[in-house]
């Protein structure tokens, strides 16, 4: 066999073991909720269920009000994923604006703010929140992300701007671009598939946030899906079928934001990828 | 006068880019500012644009002092050494992006977008984008954006330095025929001699940032001003003879200099030895045991090892002081 065709074989069983390894799971997941309810788990790893029952699902809207939940997880995603880009974003561009050093110190404060846990914050957070009198509502959730979520995304920009080179910006400002227009006409359209990565990142923090809707929410119709989730535990603990219904309507969304974003990661749009080096 | 640059200093943390510069650049003139790597030149062509501030002088374009405006202000264009063609753009808008940004009616831009193309030959790549172009055509795109403007000075920052030497002699060229039709101010920034001495009306030789010669490409060449000057233009260099060589008289004080074309090989002069010869096409380089180099036709050059005479005249010797290096 020539050695070309071997590379090729070896590079596609190994993406095939690493794609099973995240695959199966999911797989597991779903096939776990296609049994029916209330029987136990196979003692086997089981391919598809027989028979094959969406009876689970059913019963997972009925005892919990998962889509009053899915609705309104979706919803606090929607306003905290495009407010999260565009600060992150902005503070990025901003960054590239400054004298290397103040540019340096902040990079040196943003990765002392990653390594802060967010359970520290807590506390400081519910103090704040509670005497602004925004507690039992969304604003908690939504509002880290006009500091753009995480220090983390705003340094993901950084340093995707700082690649592109610098006589672009140059002839942008010759051509009389504000530092506005620069950021929306030339540097975004170069940087879209990091745009994406943030956006994935942030949908995905934002859909997963357990802890701060169970610190700050207290009506059950403001419960987010990670809440829903939980009830769910807590009314049919041994459920197991109903567990993993629940499961699966939590993880579709996120499974299907990736693909969606996908393309921006493997396309190769040269149009903008080409930095005219 | 177009552009006037006047006593411009430029530091960077301490490094001085640019001393005490000054220069004058008249209307529809190309000046040609040329140096070694890390001589100024960029930084010039940048504090013209408005892209550096100047630590000390002013900068003038049509009479208009222009030190502390903004660059969009200045009405100047400039072809980047990358071109800095914006990717994610087509042809078309990469040259019209300027007009489109001061809000140009669409009409407008379309016809001046179809002009600025025809007169540079990317009329039939409009629609294609950067990456598709060669290196040749994203420069004419590039040119293209910066004459679509109108501005009062095109400044060129090395635009030729990255395409291979077949396209750059045809860009010089285009450029030459460019200027001569638009009839407008230009300064061009290059490291290459030839570059400078072929498409220049005028050059400015700059050395650790000061301007050591202003003239057409025939004075700076012909009777360069230093022996930094002397030495940088010419190829090969400027033959510097020492006080005990033969071809010179030796004076105290002096540095005798001369070019490779005026040491002639023939029947009379000082006897010397052949030790390599260089053949670089028309022209062969002969290097001799007396130190120095001759430029000859190739067909007429000597054997390696072979015995010549060797003559040079008086008049072709260039003469510095050896302590200011100035010419005498």
């Amino acid at each position: 066999m020539p050695e070309h065709r071997l590379s090729t074989w070896s590079r596609r069983t190994a993406a095939a073991i690493a794609a099973a390894v995240f695959l199966l799971p999911l797989w597991f997941m779903v096939s776990g909720s296609l049994r029916e309810p209330g029987t136990p788990p196979p003692r086997t790893p089981e391919l598809l269920p027989w028979p094959v029952s969406v009876e689970s699902y059913r019963d997972a809207f009925g005892l919990v009000d998962l889509a009053r939940h899915t609705a309104n997880s979706l919803a606090v995603a929607a306003l905290t994923v495009p407010i999260a880009v565009l600060v992150a974003a902005w503070a990025g561009f901003a960054m590239l604006l400054l004298t290397p050093r103040a540019r340096n110190v902040l990079v040196v404060l943003s990765f002392a703010a990653l390594m802060v846990p967010i359970t520290a914050l807590l506390v400081p957070r519910l103090t704040l929140f509670r005497s602004l009198g925004v507690i039992d509502t969304w604003v908690p959730l939504i509002a880290p992300a006009l500091l753009g979520l995480s220090p983390f995304y705003v340094l993901l920009f950084h340093w995707s701007f700082r690649r592109i080179p610098a006589e672009l910006f140059e002839a942008a400002r010759l051509e009389g671009m504000t530092p506005f227009r620069t950021w929306r006409r030339l540097a975004m359209p170069l940087v879209r598939p990091v745009t994406a990565a943030v956006a994935l990142l942030a949908f995905i923090a934002s859909w997963s946030n357990f802890l701060e809707p169970l610190v700050y929410l207290f009506d059950s119709d403001l419960y987010t899906l990670p809440l829903g989730l939980r009830s769910l535990e807590v009314l049919d603990r041994t459920n197991y079928p109903i567990l993993l219904a629940g499961a699966v309507v939590a993880t579709a969304p996120v499974v299907a934001a990736f693909l969606l974003a996908q393309r921006y990661f493997l396309h190769e749009d040269r149009g903008a990828g080409w930095l005219g080096r | 006068m177009s552009v006037a640059v006047r006593q411009v200093r430029k530091e960077y943390d301490g490094v001085v880019a640019l001393d005490s510069v000054d220069l004058e650049v008249a209307e529809g003139e190309l000046l040609v500012v040329v140096g070694p790597s890390g001589c100024g030149k960029s930084t010039l062509l940048r504090c013209i644009a408005g892209l550096e501030t100047v630590d000390a002088g002013s900068i003038w374009i049509k009479e208009r002092e222009v030190t502390t405006v903004r660059p969009a202000a200045r009405n100047v264009s400039m072809v980047f050494q990358s071109y800095a063609l914006f990717p994610h753009l087509t042809v078309e808008d990469n040259i019209g992006f300027g007009l489109v940004v001061r809000e140009e009616s669409k009409r407008q831009v379309k016809e001046k977008v179809a002009r600025a193309a025809a007169v540079t030959g990317v009329d039939r790549l409009l629609g294609r984008k950067p990456f598709q172009l060669s290196g040749g055509e994203r420069q004419r795109v590039a040119l293209a954006r910066a004459l679509v403007r109108d501005p009062d000075v095109f400044l060129l920052d090395e635009p030729l330095s990255n395409l291979d030497a077949g396209l750059r002699v045809q860009m010089r060229a285009e450029i030459r025929a460019l200027h001569r039709s638009l009839g407008a101010t230009m300064i061009h920034v290059t490291h290459d001699q030839v570059e400078a001495l072929t498409l220049g009306d005028r050059i400015a030789v700059l050395d650790a940032g000061r301007v050591r010669q202003v003239g057409t490409p025939v004075e700076v060449y012909g009777r360069p001003c230093d022996l930094f000057v002397a030495r940088f233009l010419g190829s090969p260099p400027l033959n510097v003879l020492h006080g005990d060589s033969p071809l010179a008289q030796a004076r105290p004080g002096v540095i005798a200099g001369v070019r490779p074309e005026h040491v002639r090989l023939g029947g009379e002069g000082v006897a010397a030895r052949v030790e390599l010869v260089e053949v670089a096409g028309s022209d062969a380089y002969v290097h001799l045991d007396l130190g120095v180099v001759a430029r000859v036709p190739t067909e007429e050059r000597p054997a390696e090892g072979a015995h010549v005479r060797v003559l040079v005249r008086d008049a072709d010797v260039h003469r510095f002081d050896a302590e200011s290096e100035r010419r005498l």
